[in-house]
């Protein structure tokens, strides 16, 4: 049936175009130059939506005629929503929220971003938080960090008053407290075995002056060292060693089991970021939150403690934006303080912006930490540019070590063999 | 002469014009067309070629496939596909025998039948990832209900880190999947018994069989068309199966990789991958999934299409 084909290939056309307009909410608002314009925001935290709203009024006060509209999504689906959104030719998002360093790199790579070198300064912003949004290749910015995340042991005050336990000052402070509290059937550390990325970041929050911090990782960007080398291992050991401190079968406890066994006080201290702590003050307001920085571990090479931490991601201007000129602006708004204290203020987090400081005193200490003895989080900020990433590779490492199954110096090996499938060192 | 006539032209006559069929099959040919054959195609495409980002680059050859199969990725996917073979072999072990079991018995149930084939239907009607979400939650050695329930017994020796330990991770999925399904191949032998009449087993009971020997050698291999199809469909939402074991055990295939299956394989590669080149390298495992699946299960029709023809 020849004569056909021409009515099925327009009826296949009408199909594609229905889908394509009712799944995406189009933002062609105004269409652009100057009047009337909307600019639609996409992120992977739709629990943001109220306070995005407040922080988006003040700019649209100051820029009548730009209308901004927040979106979020489903935080497991973003990946794949974002993908769509950046390929298509209209009705796609015109600021998009950025996943840091790694994952960006595909946007970049295919044009879907605006540079945005010549529109924003970020000269007085550290290195590391810039890099979140910089391109590998071609080393353009292509975004405006948002939230600095910082990595402490935080603790549960509470408990740490009822067993008479203050914060330490040596790793063996440390590790006598938890005997005590593990004898008093409380879990001294709750964390996820479940979830390779929570024990990277244990691993950076508690082993990193043992490998040696952001020393080791230069070493290893420039060849001199690799992850077979016995100080990191060693860093890995330090991790294991802890398994009697715990959760029983940690291998097996989620995320949010992890997270709900400190929030309901059955366990006392949690490795972890500062973006845990909004989630855990609404699991319990009452619950008194306090943070150190884990004193050096046994054989550390650096002999003070580290604040390890690295920029959460970064808003940028899709290419195909029909409001290139609007999108602009509000993206240049996101890098200063007036947004960065709005942000800190109505999403509790530390933001981006240099010279904001958070309202919140335990946030605030965490910053002033980072800013004194900070150290960029290795595994996202340097190895997360591949398949598999570095965090992946570790964690699953460490895995194996808890469950028994590997030494320090194959966990090391395998973690080696992973990364250096796509990590190449600098000549 | 005369009757051969009528009938062939009653048969034209009864036939609607061309236009009329190619009016009634083209809207299931064109959704066919356009979310199942059109994919298919495109992802065959994208697999040879070499990407960055979003945008292709140029013609790669076959370079996708033998990364692929290479170094690290290569252990990934023979681990992954391992752990389907696995989930593929409990699964027929768990849950087509109960599910023939169930068949079996409920035929001779003399009340309760409805209630009870509904019962066992029922979990079909939920997403995989909220029955994964639930059994996690049951599982959790934390505050999960199981080893609660165990130590309330007595049998601390049975609670077991279910999702964390990898010996007993993988059996864990396939029968938590089994409890979500088991009512499939039960409904699928209800409705082959169904079509036994009961004289052939009656009459080898008369002759002195035991039910046994009846069920062995009489009605099974009547079912054997059923235990093929029911086979070949299990294989394939095995080799297939994604969601359940992402709710459970996360995108890695917690712990350390011990889960980990090429459903979670394929999803990590194509929406976890900072690798610029990631649409070329997700679309060949998809590609390479298709043609094993596909050709597999084209094998298995032939072949039961045999062992059917000689029972008759």
């Amino acid at each position: 049936m020849p004569e056909n084909r021409p009515v099925i290939l327009a009826a296949c056309a009408a199909a594609l175009a229905l889908t394509a307009t009712t799944a995406c909410a189009p933002s062609t608002g105004g269409g652009g130059e100057g009047d009337e314009a909307t600019v639609t925001v996409w992120s992977w935290r739709p629990e943001d939506a109220a306070g995005y709203k407040k922080i988006f009024a003040a700019f649209e006060e100051a820029n009548p005629g730009i209308t901004v509209e927040f979106k979020g999504h489903k935080n497991t689906e973003y990946p794949t929503i974002l993908q769509t959104g950046l390929s298509q030719e209209s009705g796609g998002p015109d600021v998009v929220q950025l996943k840091p360093y790694g994952p960006v790199q595909a946007f970049i790579e295919a044009d879907q971003l605006v540079p945005l070198d010549d529109k924003v300064d970020l000269l007085e912003w550290p290195e590391e938080t810039v890099d979140a949004a910089r391109g590998k290749g071609d080393g353009k910015l292509y975004g405006v960090p948002f939230a600095v995340q910082t990595f402490s042991v935080l603790y549960n005050e509470k408990i740490f008053a009822e067993h008479d336990i203050e914060e330490p000052k040596t790793w063996d402070d440390m590790v006598s407290a938890a005997k005590r509290l593990k004898k008093a059937d409380v879990i001294p550390f709750a964390t996820s075995g479940k979830e390779p990325w929570v024990l990277a970041i244990m691993r950076e929050t508690l082993g990193a002056t043992r490998a040696g911090g952001n020393g080791f990782a230069q070493e290893v960007l420039k060849g001199e060292k690799d992850f077979t080398d016995p100080d990191y291992t060693a860093s890995l050991k330090t991790i294991a060693d802890l398994e009697p401190y715990l959760p029983p079968d940690s291998t097996a406890v989620s995320y949010t089991d992890a997270q709900t066994l400190f929030t309901s006080g059955k366990a006392a201290m949690y490795p972890g970021g500062g973006y845990e702590l909004a989630p855990f003050r609404a699991a319990d307001p009452d619950l008194k939150i306090g943070s150190f920085d884990a004193p050096p571990a046994p054989g550390a090479v650096i002999d003070h403690p580290l604040t390890p931490g690295f920029a959460d991601g970064s808003y940028g201007v899709n290419a195909a934006s029909g409001n290139k000129e609007a999108a602009t602006k509000l993206v240049e708004w996101m890098a200063t303080k007036e947004f960065g204290s709005a942000f800190s203020k109505e999403l509790g987090q530390i933001s981006a912006v240099p010279g904001v400081t958070p309202d919140d005193p335990l946030l605030a200490k965490m910053q002033a930490d980072y800013a004194d003895h900070g150290t960029p989080y290795m595994q996202g900020v340097y190895f997360g540019y591949g398949d598999p990433m570095g965090r992946d590779a570790e964690g699953a490492a460490l895995a194996s070590m808890l469950l028994g199954d590997a030494s320090e110096k194959e966990a090391g090996e395998q973690i080696q063999k992973e990364i250096s499938a796509w990590f190449k060192p600098e000549e | 002469m005369i009757r051969s006539a009528r009938s062939s032209a009653r048969s034209t006559r009864g036939r609607p014009p061309w236009w009329v069929l190619a009016l009634f099959l083209a809207p299931a040919l064109l959704l066919y067309s356009l979310f199942i054959v059109y994919p298919l195609v495109s992802a065959l495409q994208y697999s040879l070629f070499t990407w960055q980002g979003t945008r292709p680059l140029g013609f790669a050859g076959l370079d996708n496939f033998t990364r692929l199969f290479s170094g690290v990725y290569g252990d990934r996917l023979w681990r992954a596909f391992g752990h389907n073979m696995v989930f593929f072999a409990g699964t027929m072990l768990v849950q087509t025998t109960f599910g023939l079991a169930f068949a079996v018995l409920l035929r001779r149930a003399r009340w309760g039948r409805r209630f009870l084939q509904t019962a066992y239907v029922l979990p079909h009607l939920v997403s995989p990832i909220v029955v994964g979400y639930l059994w996690s939650l049951m599982l959790s050695p934390q505050f999960g209900a199981v080893n609660a329930a165990l130590r309330a017994v007595g049998l601390d020796a049975l609670a077991q880190p279910w999702t964390g330990d990898p010996a007993l991770a993988l059996p864990t999925l396939i029968l938590v999947n089994a409890w979500q399904w088991i009512g499939f191949p039960m409904l699928l032998f209800s409705a082959a018994l169904a079509g036994i009449p009961p004289e052939y087993e009656e009459a080898a009971r008369v002759d002195g069989a035991t039910a046994w020997r009846a069920f062995r050698h009489v009605t099974l291999p009547l079912l054997t068309p059923a235990i093929g199809i029911v086979t070949v469909l299990t294989f394939v939402g095995n080799m297939n199966i994604l969601d359940l074991v992402y709710a459970m055990q996360g995108s890695q295939g917690a712990p350390a990789g011990a889960t980990d299956v090429l459903g979670l394989l394929f999803y990590r590669t194509a929406f976890n991958n900072p690798d610029p080149g990631a649409i070329g390298q997700a679309s060949a495992l998809a590609v390479v999934m298709f043609l094993f699946i596909f050709g597999v299960s084209i094998l298995a029709t032939g072949y039961l299409r045999r062992k059917e023809a000689g029972l008759r």
